[in-house]
């Protein structure tokens, strides 16, 4: 099963499709959790998705705000929707009757 | 990114490998992060990826199991040498703490060999086994030189006597690094001559029972190339160098 760094990822390289790569990932993985997302963290998780075969990675254009330097995009696989989709369905399996699921913080308050 | 820094965070990148360094630079230039954090993060990255290197076994194997202790015996090898030579030629007799016994020429010759062969064969696996954290293994051969430099008689003027394995060895390694293969033959040969003359030392009292370890990489040798020969990629005669992926 996938880890939970791991579900952000892929399901935020989903969410971006076709324009799925580092800055752009980093920056919603951001943006989401509210925390720090560390390159090395990225790109190292990036890589053990890619050997699971849950992602596709392969070197895109190159443009001058990035100082002609390429960009690595990112593909979300089938085996990585389903893999997502089984870790969304065993969360919310296990949450169902939790108290936070029923009566979460900010309505009890 | 500014004048200073950037240098740096190229320099570390260096250590990357060139398609995730092209796209990790370009990440940091885009963002326009600070230099400070941008290094910090190419730093961080560089250093999980040399710690994942370390998860699998075989760096450890290579360091630990054959690098540490077969420099150790190879340092020991080497100075046992010198002193059969300084008896030998110049006469020179160095106490009990490196009996030179009786050896003549010819077990001196039959030495040499064998110090040559241990280490090329052991620098091969060094080579071959872990490519991408020979920089440790060589860090780690390091170590015993500066406990066997204090045990080198004080009659040699010299402490490169430790060393006389280092040419071989790193041959050996150099070869094993890119990726050649040896033919079943010539491992075969290498280690059977390997085992007969560690017999004939062995019985003439001029060999430490320590010694016997250094065989087992040229076994090694010899599974390997069994091994490659059984998957149908024979070597030729003597070695042939392979592609890498």
């Amino acid at each position: 099963m996938l880890g939970e760094f791991e579900y952000i990822l892929i399901t935020v390289s989903a969410g971006l499709g076709e324009n799925a790569y580092g800055v752009a990932i980093r920056e919603e993985i951001e943006a989401a959790t509210e925390r720090k997302c560390a390159m090395g963290a990225l790109y190292t998780t990036i890589d053990r998705l890619e050997r699971k075969g849950l992602l596709k990675t392969w070197m895109g254009e190159a443009t001058p705000q990035r100082g002609g330097r390429s960009k690595r995009m990112v593909r979300v696989t089938v085996q990585g929707i389903r893999a997502a989709e089984e870790f969304y369905n065993t969360v919310a399996r296990i949450s169902r009757g939790a108290s936070w699921v029923e009566s979460p913080i900010g309505r009890i308050s | 990114m500014n004048r200073i820094t950037w240098p740096l965070v190229e320099l570390t990148s260096k250590l990357l490998e060139r398609n995730e360094r092209e796209a990790v630079l370009g990440d940091l230039l885009e963002t326009s992060e600070s230099a400070w954090k941008g290094f910090l993060d190419v730093f961080g990255l560089v250093f999980r990826r040399k710690a994942d290197l370390w998860k699998d076994p075989r760096p450890w194997f290579t360091g630990f199991i054959v690098t540490l202790p077969g420099s150790y015996l190879l340092m020991s090898a080497s100075l046992s040498v010198s002193c059969t030579y300084q008896r030998l030629v110049n006469h020179k007799v160095f106490g009990a703490k490196w009996p030179t016994g009786d050896e003549g020429y010819l077990l001196l010759l039959c030495h040499i060999f064998l110090l040559i062969a241990w280490s090329w064969s052991g620098g091969y696996i060094v080579g071959s086994v872990s490519r991408r954290t020979l920089w440790a293994s060589a860090a780690l051969s390091v170590f015993p030189s500066s406990y066997l430099c204090c045990m080198v008689p004080s009659e040699f003027s010299s402490r490169a006597c430790l060393f006389l394995f280092l040419l071989p060895a790193v041959f050996g390694v150099r070869l094993g690094f890119r990726n050649a293969r040896i033919s079943l033959r010539l491992a075969s040969l290498l280690a059977l001559t390997i085992t007969v003359l560690m017999i004939s030392a062995w019985s003439s009292r001029a060999l430490w029972i320590l010694n016997w370890v250094l065989v087992l990489p040229a076994w090694y040798l010899v599974a390997a190339a069994w091994r490659s020969a059984q998957n149908g990629q024979p070597g030729l005669w003597p070695i042939r160098r392979i592609r890498t992926s």
